[in-house]
């Protein structure tokens, strides 16, 4: 059957996905989406249901090789102590997210101009700002003005704060007392109702999709929209390859449907957003006789230089009932006090802090993060002088690039479509090691500073990969980067890689602002050249 | 998504399940007011766990082999110091038909995970009690990359009140009706 191509083929319905396939429906394109997973319900989604604890070990996990759901792939993560986090369905990752929403800082974009190591990026910060804007409206973030660890804004963010509770004002106070820096956390989570959506109600089980619909996922807060201006998003759809013509160019996508019927959609523009590891999979599973070693990877660099955020988590005790297991889950209140480089500490670069609500009674009495477990006569004042009275910070550090660090294809394991699984190979390196030690020693000081009376540390959370960016790096010249400095392939000039997979640094913070910030301006940018793509013919 | 799969209960002897309220009895003892699990541990409360995931019941049962003997301390070790993806399931089920059951939860506070109307026109205790203004009278805490130091902003509000009145300025000073993207 001949099909009219698509005017664009996006692939991923997640964040990224869902900011170009908007933009770029509005703008009167012929918008066709593959996704891999589904639609969500959230009548089933278990955080206002008595088994939400036990449904978040597995069901709702965050690593897809727990869940081990149809529409995951598998990650081969043996080479790894970090494993990636992500969730395949419309609205991708956003379904599980916490939610916090910083940017990040203009030094980020500067690292080699700053800290002599790494890259700059092509662009900075201030270009960013009016796209920042718009993705605040747009997934809707409620937040403090002000933060004196950003530039001056021209705009507020279009909600007000969500509360911090007991457990934020706690920890609050410490950093008054040491002078550090804190603010209420920006979060994609409605304080009040807004765009269509209720507001939270502090349930804090972001993680296992949000029952109200308060927390931001773009298939509610994008996908709606893309198809009401005529977009076709078709889920159930893994795909196996992107196609290309003899010049090379990308002709549009063999997917592959449940019942294990091969597809192909031919498309204009292809654009991927798969995240950090899907995608690098993806161009290396499209190798072609024009691009044999993957595709757009002339450069060698697709699947290369991985950054996952190393995290670790202080944990505080205090006397105090905290209720701190209610709140959001995209974060309280945040620190950026030791965000900046400064070489007396023996690293460069730096890290957030995101203190965060500590769960149920179940994650209460199972065995700590940190390895700690209390059984016996003694299990029940354990549960009783921790659950409600802790407060978590956790902490993201900047992971620099490392071609070493990166994605293959596995020889061994495939999906459940007999497609290679991806395996992930990546090391956690001396400087980010020293760089979350020294935070952990300031965090505990800040604990101690609240008035917490006992302090557990997990230096190194292996399910902490929720990050994934930098495989598909942008760039100005092609023989170290994969796309340009508008997300285009540099060897494929109607390919567009949107996700997180173009970072060139990882930045310490959250990147889901950043991301789909950077993914609004390729949009943008699609649409203003849009007379002059190259397509195949 | 994991299926119920009928009465996942019926897959235990009595054997294994006495193995179990004993591993229970073990884990979580009665103290003071709390009762133990092997108390707790009611046929409809196992259901339940069960049946929320049916992944369970395959560890359940090689944790629970008579192979490894009656001394439930013993038991534990053997399976900390050689399968501990199997005693975690073991772990995971007693706790979690512990801490779903309703008197447990009375007993130790916890409500469940509550749905709370938000107070957004309330001012927040941290702005009453000047912990913000603290934070912005130390001055902006980015560094400027044209200068590679910590950013100078003239100007830069000293308090919440400064910052408040300048962003409602901006507000109104700003072109009415903007509509996004």
């Amino acid at each position: 059957m001949t099909q009219e191509p698509a005017d664009a083929l996006i692939i991923g319905a997640g964040a990224s996905g869902g900011v170009v396939g908007k933009r770029l429906s509005e703008a009167g394109f012929r918008v066709v989406y593959l996704e891999q997973g589904e639609w969500m319900d959230r009548a089933d989604y278990p955080g206002n249901k008595l088994d939400w604890e036990l449904k978040a070990r597995k069901d709702w996990a965050t690593s897809p090789n727990i869940r081990g759901l149809s529409q995951d792939y598998p990650i081969v993560e043996d080479d790894t102590p970090v494993s990636p986090l992500m969730y395949n369905a419309v609205g991708g990752s956003t379904i599980i997210f916490a939610g916090a929403w910083p940017r990040a800082l203009p030094s980020d974009f500067r690292v080699r101009s700053l800290d002599g190591i790494a890259d700059d990026w092509p662009i900075d910060y201030f270009e960013l700002m009016p796209y920042f804007y718009r993705t605040d409206r747009d997934f809707g973030v409620s937040g403090l003005p002000g933060d004196p660890a950003y530039p001056p804004d021209t705009e507020d963010a279009p909600m007000p704060p969500l509360p911090i509770g007991s457990a934020g004002m706690k920890v609050a106070r410490g950093m008054t007392k040491l002078g550090w820096h804190w603010w209420p956390e920006f979060n994609s989570i409605n304080s009040v109702a807004y765009d269509g959506r209720r507001a939270c109600v502090q349930r804090s089980t972001c993680q296992s999709g949000c029952n109200e619909g308060a927390k931001a996922s773009t298939d509610l807060t994008h996908w709606p929209k893309a198809i009401a201006r005529g977009a076709t998003l078709i889920t159930g759809a893994r795909v196996r390859k992107i196609e290309t013509d003899a010049k090379g160019l990308a002709t549009g996508a063999t997917w592959i449907d449940r019942e294990g019927h091969e597809h192909f959609q031919p498309a204009r523009v292809v654009v991927v957003a798969a995240n950090a590891i899907g995608t690098p999979r993806l161009l290396l599973l499209s190798a072609s006789p024009t691009h044999p070693d993957g595709l757009a990877n002339s450069s060698g660099l697709v699947g290369k230089r991985l950054m996952m955020h190393p995290f670790a988590n202080v944990a505080g005790l205090f006397e105090d009932p905290l209720m701190s297991w209610q709140g959001q889950f995209g974060d309280l209140i945040e620190s950026l006090e030791f965000y900046e480089t400064d070489e007396k500490r023996g690293f460069v670069r730096g890290a957030r802090w995101g203190l965060a609500p500590t769960g149920g009674p179940i994650n209460t009495a199972l065995p700590s993060r940190a390895g700690e477990q209390i059984w016996g006569p003694d299990h029940h004042e354990h549960v009783k002088t921790h659950l409600g009275h802790g407060a978590n910070w956790g902490l993201f550090a900047e992971d620099l690039p490392d071609e070493a660090n990166h994605i293959t294809l596995s020889s061994t394991v495939t999906d459940s479509d007999g497609i290679p699984a991806p395996e992930v190979h990546y090391t956690m390196a001396d400087n980010a090691r020293r760089m979350l030690d020294f935070h952990i020693e300031r965090a505990k000081e800040s604990m101690e500073a609240a008035g917490a009376y006992k302090i557990d540390v997990d230096r190194l959370m292996r399910y902490s990969g929720w990050h994934l960016l930098g495989t598909a790096r942008m760039g100005d010249d092609p023989q170290s980067s994969v796309v340009d400095r508008w997300n285009r392939a540099h060897d494929v000039p109607n390919l567009y890689v949107v996700d997180g997979s173009c970072f060139v640094t990882s930045t310490g913070v959250n990147p889901t602002s950043t991301i789909v910030s950077i993914a609004l301006r390729a949009a943008d940018h699609m649409i203003e050249t849009r007379f002059e793509q190259q397509v195949p013919a | 998504m994991s299926a119920a799969i009928g009465d996942p209960l019926a897959s235990l002897d009595t054997t294994e399940v006495a193995t179990l309220r004993a591993v229970a009895d073990r884990l979580i003892p009665a103290a003071g007011d709390m009762p133990s699990a092997a108390d707790v541990l009611s046929d409809a409360r196992l259901r339940f766990v069960l049946n929320a995931r049916p992944d369970l019941l395959g560890p359940l049962r090689a944790a629970l082999r008579p192979e490894l003997g009656d001394d439930v301390a013993a038991r534990l070790e053997t399976l900390g110091r050689h399968e501990p993806a199997t005693l975690y399931p073991l772990q995971l089920v007693i706790v979690g038909g512990y801490y779903t059951d309703t008197q447990v939860r009375d007993l130790i506070g916890y409500p469940g995970q509550m749905a709370l109307e938000l107070r957004s026109w309330e001012y927040p205790a941290y702005l009453e009690e000047g912990l913000i203004d603290a934070v912005l009278a130390r001055g902006p805490v980015w560094r400027d990359p044209s200068t590679g130091t910590r950013a100078v902003v003239a100007d830069a509000p000293q308090t919440y009140a400064e910052r408040y009145a300048a962003g409602e300025a901006a507000s109104s000073a700003a072109p009415s009706g903007e509509g996004g993207q």
